[in-house]
């Protein structure tokens, strides 16, 4: 039996638009759980987005409830919130958004030291999750403007990670990425995810979505279907068969 | 061109927020340097223009003889100096009177002379302001306004221990003799109180002679050749004159302190203004480079561009410039209502088109030539690289304070970060503040030294002051200082009398006489030297002693009553009385060249004695001896009413114009920190960084460069103060400032803008509210 880690109930969310009123998400009922890859996919518009950061406490919903553990969070405060992702969410942006003032080592312990107090202890973690994403010692006191994209990724990865939070949600972390440098930023997200790390990644890119043991396919703010793809194999054929034949089955 | 002005018009619309605070500073630099400008030129000019007007002498004799001899020597010799132009003689009463003004007491040598007299001068003219039928007499327009003298009032005359009484009839303005300032001060009565006035002992039957001289810049040499004549006409008599440049000077002295001050706000706002365009430039080249790379590639010259930025700010700096200078003539009336009370001379406003065309010039100049340098950034682009986004925007050197290492909490290690990565915003925080700095000091000073204790301010210009000022007959002189040594009243009574001496081949001087200087209650008006000692010594005003070419040790011929001495200068004085002429010599050095017929003596009182009625006392005692009796503390809080009331609302300016420069300058570098981190804050509110701990790390990344810069600016303008005052003063005949320094209050002030920073940091920091972290993932950027 897995273990539910966030859980909604009748979540919408709408926006009014040049005095328009758009329903981007209409009453979502979603489960996720501990130690599973979820990856979300539609298309463009479907409010993919905006159900990951919904999910993650960086926006309210208008209507429905989120519940983290035994945490409503839907009901707290933007302060709250960000108390709430501090402690328990990753974040790794498609833009990566790494702080062009701050070295590597600064851009890590700055998330990291919102939740310890503890800097040794923290430099120490952040020094092993560089090294276990490949990023040398030499660079971490090199700006992010001095990084290569995949480089840069990878550090955002490790500022991700670096509070060890219940979920890592991923928008599109290879989309500014040349191929080469995607597979090693989803190398290393698996690699995670396999050591136990709940992620949730928007994305649709099959590539990405081959990684996941988890499938949800939203349409026009509903989600529209699930696939169970099971535990990520390298090179495992059918598995590709099966998410192919999911997203065609949903109209991709 | 038309390509820049479009450019121009494009850019102006795009960047409402930074137009307008360009428009503010510009707005108020223009103002206050206009009002410089008229104060410093149109201002006292009115002065020459009200001299012209009513045909004033350039140089004023008050002598109290009427003696057939004495007058035809005087008449005939002036008349025959080629320099004479007209000169005009009319019988007048002079006594040295006192009367309530402003609070306080003015003692002032005052001659009375007829109405009808007046109005037949053709030199020296008066012009009523305010007129009424009846008895009584009318007062130079210094006394009169809110808060003195109105029409129908009674004012009372005190003089050698009489009293006078009389209806105040109504105003006139008088260039020469309008004021205490000027030496003489007139007072107008009608024909039927003039016949009672002659009655009365303590005014003496005089002359007033006002001449007028072809240039009137010989003014001050005709007034050595006029006293000249009257000590060898009558070594005896009493005479006091003024000249042009004197009272030219003494009559506007609030005029120069205050538009010294407003120069020096009107210099800071500008170079604000200066610093805060190029900012806005520099950004405007950093937020556009990809625009101004496109513009490039389509054609536009580098020259186009910047020609573009300058026409931007050009146009405001224009518009702006000529409000500036419309309100300035609209809040002139005030700065006139605060100078007339001193001035004692009407000011009409009227437009000034050269002054104003001086200001737009200039302005036009200084902040075209900052757009210019600031621009100038544009040529270097190569449109490829700004396409790119080049690499102007990312040049990290420094990594300043490392997480890892770094001790401090969280926000303020962040906070430090910001600080110092932002070097731009830091010099403009540290000019701001620097210069705030001395502005503050400045006020400090004079709160302390003019409002709080006036001591300090009235060693320095008045030069020696008491309790108590009484003069006595020389021949009963022996008697009375018996009386005061039996007085338990009297702490201290020491001879302080002025004379007036002539320097062979030099100018008149005033002389102060002592038996015995180290009794005196400021030792510090000789600043270099020492006091005379002996009777063949003498102390010279410093600023004497250098247009003369005199130095300590120097020997000065000088002249009294008919006879010739030689001195030796022991020391440098900084007496500001007579404008920097002035000399101190013991009573046995005077009279080697003449001798005493009445001796002023000044007195101590033990605290809580009534002065008025040890005056009454002793003049009682004394009756028809006394020749004067001036309460010193009344008159000190008299005439120094007017300069209190404009010290303080200057002091109230300054401080309320710092929260606003300060409020300002932070507004447009709160600002631009936001635009510039949002991006940033966005991502720290992601990452879990709530608004206040972001609204803190924002404030606080200011506070340590204006603390710092405060405390560096505030020690070295505290320690330098004294100096730059002292400068400020030379014209007036001080050399060394002796104010003393508000330690107290400058650290308070020191502290209170810190945190008044800090505190609207938060305030202008509350825009974080609204950025929000979902910002990065619906723009893809921010």
């Amino acid at each position: 039996m897995k273990e539910v880690l966030l859980k909604t109930e009748g979540l919408s969310k709408s926006f009014s638009s040049g005095g328009v009123l758009q329903h981007v998400l209409k009453n979502i009922d979603l489960t996720l759980y501990r130690g599973d890859f979820t990856v979300i996919m539609g298309a463009s518009g479907a409010g993919k987005s905006t159900l990951l950061y919904a999910l993650s406490g960086m926006d309210t919903p208008t209507l429905g409830k989120i519940t983290f553990g035994q945490e409503v969070i839907s009901d707290l405060s933007s302060d709250q919130l960000a108390v709430f992702r501090r402690r328990n969410c990753g974040f790794v942006f498609q833009q990566i958004y790494l702080m062009d003032g701050m070295s590597v080592m600064d851009n890590v312990l700055c998330a990291g030291l919102l939740a310890s107090r503890d800097k040794k202890a923290l430099t120490k973690r952040a020094r092993e999750l560089f090294e276990a994403v490949g990023i040398e010692a030499k660079l971490h006191g090199k700006f992010p403007t001095q990084l290569s994209g995949g480089e840069a990724q990878r550090v955002g990865i490790v500022r991700a990670l670096i509070n060890e939070p219940g979920i890592l949600f991923c928008d599109e972390p290879t989309g500014a990425l040349n191929s080469k440098t995607g597979l090693q930023v989803l190398d290393t997200l698996t690699g995670f995810n396999k050591k136990g790390q709940s992620v949730v990644m928007v994305t649709h890119d099959m590539r990405c979505a081959r990684r996941a043991n988890r499938i949800l396919y939203l349409k026009d703010g509903s989600i529209l279907g699930e696939c169970e793809l099971g535990p990520y194999v390298s090179g495992d054929a059918g598995r590709h068969e099966k998410l192919s034949a999911f997203l065609q089955e949903m109209g991709w | 061109m038309q390509k820049s002005l479009l450019i121009a018009r494009s850019n102006i619309r795009k960047a409402k927020g930074q137009t307008t605070t360009t428009v503010v500073l510009i707005l108020l630099a223009a103002m206050m340097l206009n009002l410089w400008l008229i104060l410093s030129i149109d201002y006292k000019q009115n002065f020459a223009r009200t001299h012209d007007r009513l045909q004033d002498g350039h140089v004023n004799l008050l002598a109290d003889s009427r003696e057939e001899g004495i007058t035809a020597y005087l008449e005939e010799q002036l008349e025959e100096d080629p320099r004479t132009e007209a000169l005009c003689m009319t019988p007048v009463l002079w006594g040295t009177v006192s009367f309530p003004y402003n609070n306080g007491d003015v003692s002032c040598e005052g001659f009375f002379l007829s109405k009808d007299a007046a109005l037949k001068r053709e030199t020296g003219r008066v012009e009523f302001l305010t007129e009424s039928a009846g008895s009584g007499v009318y007062l130079p327009m210094l006394y009169g306004g809110e808060g003195n003298y109105q029409v129908g009032d009674t004012i009372l005359f005190q003089s050698e221990g009489e009293e006078l009484k009389l209806t105040v009839r109504g105003f006139f303005n008088s260039a020469m003799a309008g004021s205490h300032n000027c030496a003489v001060n007139a007072f107008l009565v009608t024909e039927d109180v003039y016949r009672e006035l002659e009655e009365k002992p303590f005014l003496y039957p005089s002359i007033f002679y006002s001449i007028r001289i072809t240039d009137k810049n010989d003014s001050q040499d005709y007034e050595a050749m006029v006293k000249n004549l009257v000590s060898k006409a009558s070594p005896q008599m009493r005479a006091l004159s003024n000249s042009y440049a004197m009272v030219s000077q003494s009559r506007y002295i609030s005029q120069s302190i205050c538009s010294g001050i407003i120069s020096a706000l009107a210099f800071l706002i500008l170079l604000i203004a200066l610093v805060v365009i190029a900012s806005n430039v520099a950004n405007y080249i950093q937020e556009n480079l990809e625009n101004l790379g496109a513009l490039k590639a389509v054609g536009y010259t580098g020259s186009q561009l910047a020609a573009a930025l300058l026409w931007q700010f050009l146009g405001i700096q224009t518009a702006t410039a000529a409000v500036g200078i419309a309100l300035s003539y609209g809040i002139f009336p005030l700065v006139n209502e605060m100078m007339v009370s001193q001035t004692g001379i009407p000011y009409q406003m009227r437009f000034l088109p050269l002054v104003a065309l001086a200001v737009l010039g200039f302005l036009g100049c200084v902040v075209g030539l900052s757009v210019w340098l600031s621009a100038r950034r544009i040529k270097k682009i190569e449109p490829i690289t700004a396409l790119r986004q080049g690499v102007m925007t990312h040049s990290f050197k420094r990594n300043h304070f490392p997480l890892k290492d770094a001790r401090g909490p969280l926000n303020l290690t962040l906070a430090l970060k910001t600080a110092f990565a932002g070097m731009k915003r830091n010099v403009i925080v540290c000019i701001t503040m620097l210069a705030l700095s001395l502005v503050l000091v400045f006020s400090g000073l004079m709160w302390r030294n003019m409002i709080v204790d006036m001591k300090p301010f009235v060693d320095l210009i008045v030069g020696e002051a008491a309790d108590s000022c009484l003069n006595v007959d020389c021949e009963r002189e022996e008697e009375f200082l018996k009386v005061l040594k039996g007085d338990d009243r009297v702490e201290k009574a020491y001879l302080y009398h002025t004379v007036e001496l002539r320097h062979v081949g030099g100018l008149a001087l005033e002389a102060n006489l002592s038996d015995d200087f180290s009794r005196v209650n400021n030792p510090g008006v000789v600043y270099r030297g020492r006091f005379p000692k002996y009777d063949n010594e003498m102390a010279i005003a410093a600023k004497y002693a250098r247009e003369q070419g005199l130095s300590i040790g120097d020997e000065i011929v000088l002249t009294a009553d008919g006879h010739e001495a030689a001195y030796l200068i022991t020391g440098f004085t900084q007496i500001s009385n007579h404008l920097g002429k002035d000399c101190l010599m013991t009573r046995s050095g005077y009279e080697r060249m003449g001798k005493l017929s009445n001796a002023s003596y000044y007195i101590d009182l033990v605290e809580g004695t009534d002065v008025e009625e040890f005056h009454e006392d002793v003049s009682g005692r004394f009756s028809g001896s006394i020749h004067a009796a001036i309460n010193i503390s009344a008159v000190m809080e008299g005439t120094s009413a007017v300069y209190v009331s404009m010290m303080r609302t200057i002091v109230i300016a300054v401080m309320v114009l710092s929260v606003f420069i300060v409020a300002f300058v932070l507004y447009l570098l709160v600002r631009a920190l936001l635009n510039e981190k949002k991006r940033d804050y966005g991502i720290l509110k992601a990452l879990g960084f709530t608004t206040g701990q972001l609204i803190l790390q924002t404030a606080l990344s200011f506070l340590p460069t204006v603390a710092l810069s405060l405390a560096l600016g505030l020690s070295v303008s505290a320690l330098t103060i004294n100096r730059l005052v002292a400068l400020f003063l030379r014209g007036i005949g001080v050399m060394k400032c002796t104010f003393v320094v508000p330690v107290g209050f400058i650290v308070i002030a020191g502290a209170g803008l810190t945190l008044a920073a800090f505190g609207i940091a938060c305030l202008l920091s509350l825009r974080i509210r609204k950025i929000a972290p979902r910002v990065l993932l619906t723009e893809g950027g921010v």
